[in-house]
């Protein structure tokens, strides 16, 4: 069972507009992808499209060779985890909130690997027992992407996940996400940050008025 | 027995209370003048109507007639549910649910006591049939406004925290678990003060006149406490059911969250 992620020529309509037209991405198991492009060319809604949060009015979005229709959504979106831009906090603490991913799925999460999830984001154990709704955008942030890792999924979509940061806590998350790729996790990050894009060393796409190209 | 005779000046002079609140709403701009003066009109005119449509049914009890104005009350109970559902659904998509919900909440209540606990002579006795299946329509529809009134706000409010965790992998049910949970207990509330403060604060109406109109109080009282645990089983079946139909209209097939349109 590969983890090849390919979106086909989608489509989103919306108000008679074509949000997505034809945008079309492949990225193989343990690759890393950055897409870029102008505020309101699409990148959200591709993302979300690819998450299959959102269902395309043309177009097909593949895991694995699979059509997503063919998957089941949980299974999908467990395989395939996304984090929207500014990630939402369930009521609890840091911990509960790490094993929301497991316990949906009738699986728990132990203490000893909430503890390695929360640093492996480069976050303190302290925090564990914080509430997760008042936490810093950029500690939302990280927490979102444990929370995510929890699943052990093997692709991460991320929608601007170094927007609501500074430059700093930016780059952290970046080179966070170089790391998860060294260990065989597809990444495919939007970003408005040209700087980020490069950092996370692997193919860079242009979203223009929905559609997608590879930027050379 | 005797009762006191409300004569028609007399009724018409109760009319005061009425303009006591549209006073009030004119001084404090509530700008509810006209909704009282209608409601008190509309009151007024639909209880002197059903007053002789129970007047004729009782002395022409065919069942046909008595299913008809059933069938009007529960067609009413769903109009009424499925009106002004702020960011829900339109209204043509939310009145067929509204009246499934409510019909067969009250179909649950009703049937099982109407078949063992109060048996009806004949089966479409309109004495009991009517004003018993009324009290359930009403909670029922009570119960269905609120769920439809408050699952799709809170599922637009709190659309980010649902869409988060469906991108967890959860299940539309999952996904919706905690909106639907206080949605539920607020609209069983009422329901469950009703029980608790029954005989203390309120005296039930049917209880009441049946007490005055020579039925012995004990049998009265029974009455009423099977039409209190019938009113119960109505909110928590018609709720449930609205709830279903609310998540149905809130996801795709493929687990996707669709708010209605504002
Ligand atoms: N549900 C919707 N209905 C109508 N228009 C929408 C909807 N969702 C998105 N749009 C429009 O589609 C366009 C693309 O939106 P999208 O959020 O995907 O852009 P984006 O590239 O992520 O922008 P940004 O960089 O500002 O986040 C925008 O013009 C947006 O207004
Ligand atoms: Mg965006």
């Amino acid at each position: 069972m590969t983890s090849t992620l390919e979106a086909r020529e989608l489509v989103v309509v919306r108000e008679g507009r074509r949000i997505l037209d034809r945008a079309s991405i492949l990225v193989r198991s343990g690759e890393a992808v950055a897409i870029q492009g102008p505020s309101g060319s699409g990148k959200s809604t591709f993302a979300r499209a690819l998450a299959t949060l959102l269902e395309p009015d043309g177009g097909a979005v593949l895991l694995g060779g699979r059509d997503a229709r063919q998957i089941v959504p949980t299974q999908f979106r467990t395989r395939v985890a996304f984090l929207a831009q500014q990630p939402a906090m369930f009521e609890g603490s840091v911990v509960q909130n790490l094993k929301t991913g497991p316990a949906l799925h009738g699986e728990s999460l132990s203490d000893a690997q909430a503890s390695d999830l929360i640093r492996a984001v480069g976050l303190d154990e302290p925090i564990l027992q914080r509430e997760a709704r008042i936490l810093s955008g950029g500690e939302k942030q990280r927490v979102a992407l444990a929370r995510a890792l929890a699943n052990a999924p093997e692709v991460l979509l991320l929608d601007e996940p170094t927007a609501a940061l500074d430059p700093e806590a930016g780059e952290r998350i970046v080179a966070l996400l170089r790391e998860l790729r060294l260990r065989g996790l597809s990444i495919v990050m939007v970003t408005h940050e040209d700087a980020h894009a490069r950092a996370l060393g692997g193919t860079l796409y242009r979203c223009e008025r929905g559609r997608l190209a590879i930027d050379s | 027995m005797s009762y006191a005779h409300i004569t028609l000046p007399r009724l018409l002079l109760s009319l005061g209370l009425i303009a006591v609140a549209i006073a009030l709403s004119r001084r404090s701009r509530l700008g509810l003048e006209g909704d009282l003066l209608w409601g008190a009109v509309r009151g007024a005119a639909q209880l002197i109507a059903i007053g002789y449509v129970l007047l004729l049914l009782f002395n022409h009890e065919h069942p046909a007639w008595v299913l008809l104005l059933l069938a009007v009350m529960l067609v009413v109970a769903g109009a009424t549910a499925a009106r002004r559902v702020e960011h829900g659904p339109p209204r043509k998509v939310l009145f067929p649910r509204a009246i499934a919900a409510i019909g067969a909440g009250t179909l649950v209540a009703v049937l099982p006591v109407f078949a063992a606990v109060v048996p009806l002579h004949p089966w479409y006795e309109a004495r009991y049939l009517v004003p018993i299946s009324g009290m359930m329509l009403s909670n029922a529809m009570n119960v269905v406004a609120q769920v439809f009134e408050r699952i799709f706000a809170s599922a637009r409010s709190e659309a980010d925290q649902v869409e988060a965790l469906l991108a967890l992998g959860a299940t539309p049910r999952q996904a919706l678990e905690r909106q639907v949970r206080a949605t539920l207990r607020a609209a069983l509330l009422p329901t469950i003060n009703g029980l608790l403060t029954v005989g203390l604060v309120a005296l039930p109406g049917m209880m009441t006149g049946q007490i005055v109109s020579g039925t012995p109080p004990e049998q009265a009282v029974r009455y009423q406490i099977v039409i209190l645990y019938q009113l119960v089983a109505v909110a928590a079946v018609a709720g449930m059911i609205a709830v279903a139909f609310a998540r149905r209209l809130l996801f795709t097939a493929r687990a996707q969250l669709v708010l209605p349109p504002n």
